[in-house]
């Protein structure tokens, strides 16, 4: 079968310049030549950029003209224009699978720029080799799918809220999945947000009360995702709802107790007798072990904190008729089918402990931005009183300490800057100007970084208010055992002079980092990460809200640092792009599947045990055992193509003839 | 390059001479040296400070570690390998701790100096402690209030050291005359007394 | 007993032997009271000085570090010292040269110069840090060995800076505020006291006592203020150099600056011994510059 596509085959060979990029390093000109002893290849071409509207009319137009079997280009990378070139290829008239691309480019000129010569023999081989490849190459039709019209959001903060709300306002059923008993995120965690210090809560709470309301969204709090299968338009994700022990109104009514379930009053908390350090509150105020964050939980429903609760039973006697509390309760899987998801998945804060010189948790009075938030807001445990924990004396000097672990390339610390510590730490300032009279913010900087709309305005009016700005980075911080007021040792790079202010309290504005269930869960969902954990996005600048797997997209914080307005955006350009394969009700499979070649198969069945994403069976088709293969779950990773004991799985587009052929083609330099 | 301003009065040159920093200033093979020796990439300091800092000197001092690094960055040679302060460093190397940029401005300073001894730009009791080595294979040789001190202890006289067995002495000698430290040590020595 | 000891390659460097022959004393017998033997490290010369040789030519440093750990490697024996300056000298050459082939090689083509090759088959280790090891002598068997508790004294630690710093290559965890010689010192039954800055230099090291002794003094000074503020009956330290620095030091602040402490110091071997039942003669301590009785007549 290959052999005869051999003889026949009339390749075309088109030639990138790429600007210099790639003519600036490799001698176009010389690979020209070379191209044109290549086997096969009837027609070489070349042009500043293929890419270019000019560029991919002389494919389509050498098709026409010569007949052509296949195309191969020499240009960047297939991520970056294969669509183009197998379009061009498809003008032409050719079956666009029939296009092979060299890259001489990413691959060769960028990195061998200082060695020109063996830059373009590369390119000569590279170019060899597309085109064996090129000659053997086959029509293949893509497979399009139904797609579910359902959504998944995984992560309740700002970012996931959001996302949810407009699918859902797309008319899109969405499942929003949150592992805390309550949705809201950080961001229900701050006080105040900049540069328009709207209260944090206000502006958050009517959102939580849509998400809770909107027909459309099914609200899985306290509940984790535990398992993904499938793909684009057709996800099967199991999803762990975590024992709760509290009935909502509607499960109990399930249950035949009628007016029954959480109406959020309180009593039972009230009457448990176990104390356990809230970590809404970073542990400054204590919760039960039955227990709501905070009174603006949505849903309001209680949860029971099984690993500290000692079943004495009085908080299900003091929730009487309503019988919403069952200490029996378990985990329960459930699976429900998406054809896309979101991922919001947030972050945390960096242990900053880890930075011994500034002695977080061993000195009293350094604390975080965050616990500030939570010690400055008026619900929070000291009701918006700043205090300071050694003594509870309201501290009047305050220091704080940006780029705490971030821009640090030591291993204890976050290369990235952390992108919104600079703005918190300006509103942090104006917080303890507003209401401490006297107090004085000292703001230790490198630089700052207030690039949004309104932020530098906002800059100029803090400065303004009187907050104390010094350009150096803390060195170290003393406690004085007695005061407990603290020493910070850092240059005032501008004076050249070395700085020891005596201060009463120290807030470290930390690095963040991805939160704890993000490597789990986007192992399940199949996304890459950068080296710092941020989930990768499918193109930094043209696709940042998608992932190389498809149907699956970003939101937020997890795909890399962002405050609340580019969060929110991001979220919305995730809801869009994940509503477009709903709305068009099917997508396009890349035709690299597995095909069973039926007269060679034994029916063996080993290759089925072999496939890492069980899309492979025994079938029985004319008296006889072949394996079959479920196009839409191959991912064309050969790993059974290359077991086969028979030779008989055939890997579309990467067949191993076709393989072959290219190792052949590098081995024996062309010579045939 | 700086202007050159041919004022007769020396006094008054010197007051408005151009203070300026034009690029024929720098060498940038110093910065390239620096590393090298101190095995640290200098030029990926961005001058926070936390080494000034963290620095014991430069509290009491005109000694500014992060200067010393921006010269490094910058070439200013010969502003560098002059400068007094170059030798108060006490090498305690929490700069280096600290450093968020994972630099080790110590062995920048440490690098720096190499390079000034090669100028013959280094304080005395340096070269008299490589005399003091070369004669007795100790920085801090023993004496008789010491040796009495031993003997009343129980220990030796003198230690199992160089001192104990002065064979050893010629092989430690011979390393030192390979690199000409003893040589340019007295030479220097001489030359400023 | 001592058949199943530890044994290692005793190097003495400089100022214990040739100043504060106690420490060196010390270091012997308290060191056999736990499980270890310091066996001579014939031939072995300074260090050579970090500051003063790295100065001047760091490739000097490490050949002459180079000799120093050959003669190890020729026992086959791992090193023990007892001084932070020696550490950073003999450790840190030994930790480069193993890890650097390049300068392996520069360093050997001298050495080869005096029949010498560096191998690189052997550990450095300071004195104290086997002492805190539980794989080698631990808190315990320090604890142990006491026969005379130096229990109602207060005794704050300097760590000196060339034995754990830089963090990044060695092996102690945190630089910034450790704990682990406080332990050591809590074994002997005296009271560890926390002092501000207690991480700083002593002042004296990168040359700097030679080089400009007001300068370093200064910053000797300011240790001495901060531990003064916690009442400290005692300052122990691991490092000889360091100890010259407080322990003369403190004359010299006295001379100088017309400023008086009066605080003893003590090498933690010497402590030990106290603790172990060594008497201040044993321990030469008539040798050290400030007047230990104070301290004495609090624990005896």
């Amino acid at each position: 079968m290959a052999e005869d596509k051999y003889k026949e085959a009339r390749i075309g060979v088109f030639l990138c310049h790429c600007g210099t990029n790639i003519a600036g390093t490799i001698d176009i000109d010389a690979v020209r030549e070379y191209a044109k002893t290549i086997p096969n290849v009837v027609v070489v071409d070349n042009y500043a950029y293929m890419c270019s509207t000019p560029g991919q009319n002389k494919i389509a137009d050498a098709i026409k003209e010569q007949n052509l079997t296949g195309i191969v280009v020499a240009a960047c990378t297939p991520r970056l224009h294969e669509p183009t070139f197998r379009n061009a290829t498809a003008a032409g008239g050719l079956n666009p699978f029939r296009f092979e691309m060299a890259n001489i480019r990413d691959q060769n000129s960028w990195v061998h720029m200082h060695q020109p010569e063996e830059a373009t023999e590369k390119a000569k081989d590279a170019v060899r080799i597309a085109v064996a490849k090129a000659s053997l190459l086959e029509d293949l039709i893509p497979k399009s799918v139904p797609v579910e019209k359902t959504a998944m959001v995984v992560g309740g903060g700002v970012g996931g809220m959001q996302a949810a709300l407009d699918l859902a306002d797309a008319g899109i059923k969405t499942y929003l999945v949150e592992k805390s008993p309550t949705i809201g995120g950080r961001m229900s965690q701050l006080d105040k947000t900049f540069p328009t210090l709207d209260c944090s809560q206000c502006i958050l709470t009517p959102k939580m009360v849509d998400v809770y309301r909107n027909k459309n969204i099914e609200l899985l709090t306290y509940t984790e995702v535990e398992a993904v299968e499938g793909y684009i338009g057709n996800f099967d994700v199991t999803l762990r709802k975590k024992a709760r022990g509290v009935l909502t109104p509607a499960e109990a009514e399930a249950r035949g107790i009628v007016g029954g379930g959480c109406t959020g009053c309180g009593d039972c908390a009230e009457v448990c007798p176990v104390i356990k350090p809230n970590p809404f509150e970073l542990g400054m105020a204590p919760r039960k072990a039955i227990y709501i964050y905070h009174p603006q939980v949505s849903p309001l429903i209680y949860t029971v904190d099984f690993d500290s609760c000692v079943k004495c039973g009085l908080c299900v006697e003091s929730c009487g008729d309503k019988k919403a509390i069952d200490l029996d309760a378990k985990d329960e899987l459930i699976t429900v089918k998406v054809g896309t998801a979101i991922l919001a998945l947030g972050y945390d804060i960096y242990p900053i402990e880890k930075k011994f010189e500034w002695g977080y948790k061993n000195y009293d009075n350094v604390i975080t931005s965050l616990e500030f938030e939570r010690l400055i807001c008026a619900s929070g445990p000291t009701g918006g009183h700043l205090i300071r924990p050694s003594d509870g004396e309201t501290p009047k000097r305050i220091a704080f300490v940006l780029c705490a672990g971030s821009r640090d390339n030591t291993d204890t610390g976050k290369p990235y800057c952390s992108r919104f510590c600079c703005m918190y730490s300006l509103k942090h300032a104006h917080q303890i100007i507003e209401k401490i009279p006297g107090a004085v913010p000292y703001i230790f900087y490198m630089d700052i970084r207030s690039f949004g709309k309104m932020y530098e305005e906002f800059y100029y009016r803090i400065q303004n208010e009187g907050a104390k700005f010094i350009r150096g980075r803390v060195a170290n911080i003393t406690e004085d055992p007695v005061t407990k007021n603290l020493h910070v040792n850092a240059e005032d790079t501008l004076l050249g002079r070395p700085i020891d202010m005596e201060v009463d309290m120290v807030v470290l504005a930390a690095a963040i980092q991805p939160s704890a269930e993000t490597e789990k869960t986007r192992r399940l969902f199949g996304v890459s990460c950068s080296q710092d954990g941020w989930l990768l996005e499918a193109h930094p600048k043209l696709n940042p809200c998608g992932t190389t797997t498809a149907g699956v997209y970003l939101a937020g914080v997890c795909q890399g640092p962002k405050d609340i307005p580019d969060t929110v955006a991001q979220a919305e350009g995730a809801a869009s792009a994940a509503s477009i394969p709903i709305h068009k009700g099917e997508v396009e499979l890349e035709p690299y599947f597995a095909v069973c070649l039926e007269d060679k198969c034994a029916g063996c069945g080993m290759c089925v045990y072999q496939c890492p994403y069980s899309a492979l069976s025994l079938v029985e088709k004319d008296g006889r055992t072949v394996m079959h293969v479920t196009e839409a779950k191959c991912k064309g990773c050969g790993t059974c193509g290359g077991f086969c004991p028979g030779g008989a799985i055939w890997m579309q587009h990467f067949a191993s003839p076709q393989i072959v052929a290219q190792i052949d083609a590098f081995l024996l330099g062309g010579e045939q | 390059m700086a202007v050159k301003k041919d004022y007769k009065d020396q006094k008054l040159a010197e007051k408005l001479r151009d203070r300026k920093y034009y690029i024929p200033d720098s060498n940038p093979e110093f910065l390239k040296e620096v590393e090298k020796i101190g095995q640290t990439p200098a030029h990926m300091c961005y001058q926070c400070g936390t080494c000034t800092g963290s620095c014991p000197s430069a509290p009491r001092s005109s000694y500014r570690i992060r200067l010393f690094m921006r010269k490094a960055v910058l070439g200013l040679e010969e502003e560098a390998l002059t400068d007094p302060d170059l030798w108060l460093c006490t090498t305690c190397y929490s700069c280096t701790d600290r450093c968020p940029r994972d630099l080790a401005p110590t062995d920048a300073i440490m690098a720096m100096r190499n390079l000034a001894f090669k100028r013959d730009i280094v304080p005395r009791n340096f070269l008299q402690t490589v005399q003091l080595i070369y004669k007795s294979g100790h920085g801090v040789p023993n004496n008789d209030a010491n040796r009495a001190a031993r003997k009343k202890l129980g220990l030796d006289e003198e230690p199992e050291t160089t001192h104990k067995y002065p064979e050893y002495l010629p092989g430690i000698q011979k390393i030192l005359d390979h690199y000409k430290l003893k040589e340019n040590a007295d030479r220097i020595l001489a030359e400023g007394a | 007993m001592s058949g199943n000891n530890h044994q290692y390659a005793f190097f003495l460097g400089c100022i214990a032997p040739n100043r504060y022959p106690g420490i060196e004393a010390a270091a012997i017998q308290t060191s056999k009271n736990v499980g270890i033997d310091l066996l001579p490290l014939k031939g072995a010369s300074c260090c050579p000085a970090p500051g003063a040789f790295g100065s001047i030519d760091l490739n000097v440093w490490y050949a002459m570090a180079a000799r120093n750990l050959v003669l190890a490697e020729q026992m086959k024996m791992d090193i023990a010292l007892v001084c932070n300056g020696c550490y950073k000298s003999i450790w840190e050459v030994n930790h480069k040269l193993k890890h650097n082939d390049e300068l392996r090689d520069g360093v050997n083509e001298v050495l080869k110069e005096i029949d010498m090759e560096f191998k690189g088959t052997i550990d450095v280790w300071h004195l104290a840090e086997l002492y805190y090891d539980p794989k080698v002598v631990g808190v315990k068997k320090i604890a142990d060995s006491v026969k005379r508790p130096l229990t109602g004294s207060k005794v704050a630690v300097h760590y000196g800076c060339h034995l754990m710093k830089p963090g990044k290559e060695r092996h102690f965890g945190d630089t910034e505020n450790p704990m682990w010689m406080e332990e050591l010192v809590a074994a002997l039954g005296a009271e560890p006291v926390q002092y501000r800055n207690k991480m700083q230099c002593c002042g004296a090291g990168g040359g700097v006592r030679g080089y400009d002794i007001t300068h370093a003094l200064d910053i000797t000074n300011e240790k001495l203020i901060n531990l003064q503020e916690v009442g400290a009956d005692a300052l122990t330290e691991v490092c000889p150099f360091c100890q010259l620095q407080y322990d003369r030091g403190q004359i010299e602040i006295q001379d100088k600056f017309g400023v008086s402490w009066g605080l003893p110091v003590l090498h933690y071997n010497e402590l030990l011994g106290l603790a172990q039942g060594m008497s201040p003669d044993e321990l030469a301590l008539d040798l050290h510059a400030v007047d230990v009785e104070p301290f004495l007549k609090k624990i005896l």
